[in-house]
């Protein structure tokens, strides 16, 4: 690897930790997919590579035992991701009688075409995994989201791989109780919040609070966002932002990335 | 009836008794049509094997027989009389049945020899049917037995005395089927064959000296079975879109495993894969007997499949990823990156069809109606809408709040409200109880009256939602059933999906 002369130029510590931050990654091969951005920079700088790393595996854990806040981001999130290319939902059968099943009017109110939406129906776990990492071998959708209740540290390992292999990023949506370790990149802890009123009352934004518990290469962190369906934007939300930005150890780091 | 009775001098016909009295060991079995008919099929099933055309005798026919056309498909055996002979022995063989078998031009012809000729097996050389049949009883033209009495009475013993007879006369004093199955025989009139399985537009073959047993012989020899066939569908434009995998079994039972395709395909590597997941869905290996004799491929559907260079998937390795487009020019990148990653969708949706079921790929389709569980169908992706994979028919933004999620069906709550028609203060849903922070509303949404004018139905209630939050923020969709006093004393609620 061509470290020397990157080294050389660099003079303080900080600058070289900068530096390896920005190469690590490439050595871990995770280069071929661009990261997805959130379009919030408070997020995105705070993320190693300037978003969501694209083929990676992402958790994202309901605080509650409910996927609408969680599927909302997920949503939210690929709305924002630039492609017409199709998005594979893997869901299994009993997860749709609990939690609900995706409507396409709410899809398409949050900003997303439900056209784009290919929605596989499981009966079991093997199934669900099976059918996760055969929809990222194929290279087909732009991203894969599914949704497991148990998954082993190898398990994950393996489905980190095929989406590294595949350059694709999976969203794995998660309601359990209790988590075992994983190989994912990040996991996200995603739990609802009074929404965002306009001056008539009326509900205007879905606010989500999103804490970032596990990160690779990076740092963990919590927000307070709000999602415009319209702009396709996520923002921080004004009212509440203040208070639970300041993270102890995180918090000058947070200033100076803002 | 067996060899060892027509020795002991019994014909049909004969009345039970007296066929007791000539064999004294003689058995008897009541008919059964059905048993017979399912024999027959199975073994018209089997002699797919030769090729894809048999027609098993319908009752007219004698019901105890079939037609093969082996035109074409003859040298694959070394010839007529290889093919013959092969067939002879295999019925024998695996059968017990002593077959006699003709081949001719017309099957009228091919059915009289079989029957009447004195020689078991017969090959008659096209274009000498009418010396043929002269010499054969009049009974081998397939007539009904009213008929052939008729005809005898006035003299008409045999084909012969009929072939170079005026034509008028018999036409008027005779049913049409005299001069029409004396037409096909000879071969003046064309008779189509009813075949067994519909003809595959491509088909191809195989044969062992050693069956073959475990799965991964049989996918292995399936992907040579579609390598040639894909030459010949390279050749002609055109890509399979169902295709029938048969395993012809030592015992002669035949299995057959269907496989669909969402897009037209060539790919050897994917229909591989599909047969392999679908012979593992189907465990069709489970029973294999003592193994398989021969292995066919048939491309049942084809459709236009205009030639490109995808089918190289050079571009998809590392070692040749960045320099595909400087090796083969800018030509090689033709297939834009769209129609690609369609193809690849389409591959994927075969793929997980086959182990999870024909409806378990779905998408949205919008629905002209303003009751929420109705304004959507979530339908499989099939063969018939794959040409949608392109297009995105935009559907009608909503622009009243829709939840993101919808439960299965709406779900009994118990709701405190100030006001009988206002807004929920309380709910309790799933043993928990919410206080209500904020609550919109309502969008009163009416029954579709036109959907009940049959008058079987009772007009549905009037809907009021209403978007309810709680003090955690979670964001529920519930709605009264009824209009107080003018259609219900009591309404309902219910809680029928859930926003982000």
């Amino acid at each position: 690897m061509p470290l020397g002369p990157a080294f050389s130029v660099l003079r303080n510590r900080t600058a070289v930790v900068e530096e390896l931050r920005r190469l690590l990654p490439k050595m871990e091969g995770a280069r071929k997919a661009a990261p997805i951005p959130f379009g919030l920079p408070a997020i995105d700088r705070y993320l190693p590579q300037g978003g969501l790393p694209g083929g990676a595996l992402h958790e994202i854990v309901p605080e509650q035992d409910t996927l609408a806040a969680a599927f909302g981001f997920v949503v939210a999130l690929l709305a924002g991701f630039a492609s017409v290319r199709t998005l594979f939902f893997v869901i299994p059968a009993y997860g749709l009688r609990r939690y609900g099943r995706l409507y396409g009017h709410g899809v398409s109110a949050l900003g997303l075409d439900p056209n784009r939406l290919l929605l596989v129906e499981t009966a079991q776990r093997q199934d669900t995994l099976w059918a996760i990492e055969e929809a990222l071998h194929s290279r087909a959708p732009a991203a894969v989201v599914g949704v497991t209740d148990k998954l082993d540290l190898r398990l994950s390992q393996r489905l980190q791989h095929a989406a590294t292999d595949a350059g694709l990023p999976l969203f794995l949506l998660r309601p359990a109780e209790i988590l075992q370790s994983s190989a994912a990149a990040t996991r996200w802890r995603v739990g609802e919040l009074p929404a965002a009123r306009d001056r008539f009352g009326l509900i205007a934004r879905a606010r989500w609070r999103l804490m970032l518990e596990r990160c690779r290469n990076g740092r963990a962190g919590e927000w307070m966002v709000e999602y415009d369906h319209v702009a396709h934007r996520f923002s921080l939300a004004a009212a509440l932002a203040d208070p639970a930005l300041p993270r102890d150890a995180n918090q000058k780091s947070i200033q100076q990335a803002g | 009836m067996n060899e060892a009775a027509e020795t002991a001098g019994l014909v049909p016909g004969v009345p039970l008794a007296d066929a007791r009295a000539k064999a004294l060991d003689l058995q008897v079995r009541a008919i059964d049509a059905a048993i017979d008919n399912a024999a027959l099929r199975r073994l018209a099933l089997w002699a797919t094997r030769y090729t894809p055309t048999a027609s098993p005798w319908s009752a007219e026919n004698g019901a105890d027989g079939f037609f093969l056309d082996v035109e074409g498909a003859a040298h694959l055996f070394g010839g007529e009389e290889a093919l013959l002979a092969d067939l002879s022995a295999r019925l024998q063989k695996n059968f017990g049945l002593p077959a006699r078998i003709a081949i001719a031009s017309t099957p009228g012809a091919a059915w009289a020899l079989s029957r009447f000729h004195a020689a078991r097996n017969f090959i008659l050389p096209g274009g000498h049917e009418a010396e043929a049949l002269s010499p054969l009883r009049i009974e081998a033209l397939r007539l009904s037995p009213g008929t052939c009495t008729t005809l005898r009475r006035l003299g008409f013993k045999t084909i012969g005395a009929l072939i170079d007879k005026p034509r008028a006369p018999f036409a008027a004093r005779f049913p049409a089927e005299l001069l029409r199955r004396l037409d096909q025989a000879l071969g003046r009139l064309d008779e189509p064959l009813v075949p067994i399985v519909a003809p595959p537009v491509y088909h191809s073959l195989r044969y062992f000296l050693e069956p073959i047993i475990t799965q991964e012989a049989v996918i292995a020899l399936a992907r040579r079975l579609m390598q040639t066939l894909t030459r010949v569908l390279m050749r002609d434009g055109a890509g399979a879109r169902a295709l029938r995998l048969s395993l012809y079994r030592l015992d002669g039972a035949v299995e057959t495993v269907d496989v669909a395709l969402t897009l037209p395909t060539r790919n050897v590597a994917h229909v591989a894969r599909l047969l392999d997941l679908k012979l593992e869905a189907q465990s069709a290996m489970d029973d294999a007997g003592f193994g398989f004799e021969a292995i066919g491929l048939a491309i049942t559907r084809a459709e236009p499949m205009p030639a490109k260079q995808a089918e190289f998937d050079i571009r998809h390795r590392p070692e040749f990823a960045g320099t595909s487009a400087t090796l083969f020019g800018a030509d090689f990148r033709r297939a834009t990156p769209d129609n690609e990653s369609i193809e690849r969708c389409a591959a994927l949706i075969d793929t997980l069809r086959q182990r999870l079921g024909p409806h378990s790929v779905r998408w949205f389709t919008p629905v002209a109606s303003h009751i929420p569980e109705r304004a959507e169908a979530l339908l499989p992706v099939s063969t018939s809408n794959a040409a949608t994979l392109k297009a995105t028919a935009a559907a009608e933004p909503e622009q009243n709040p829709r939840p993101l999620l919808m439960l299965p069906r709406a779900e009994p709550t118990e709701v405190m409200a100030l006001i009988p028609d206002g807004p929920p203060r309380r709910f309790r849903w799933r043993g928990e109880t919410y206080e209500v922070t904020g609550a919109q509303g309502p969008e009163r949404i009416a029954s579709e009256w036109w959907r009940n004018s049959d008058g079987h139905r009772s007009i549905e209630p009037t809907r009021d939602y209403y978007l309810v939050e709680d003090a955690g923020g979670h964001r529920f969709w519930l709605y009264r059933e009824g209009l107080y006093e003018r259609e219900t004393a009591a309404a309902r609620w219910f809680v029928q999906g859930l926003f982000a």
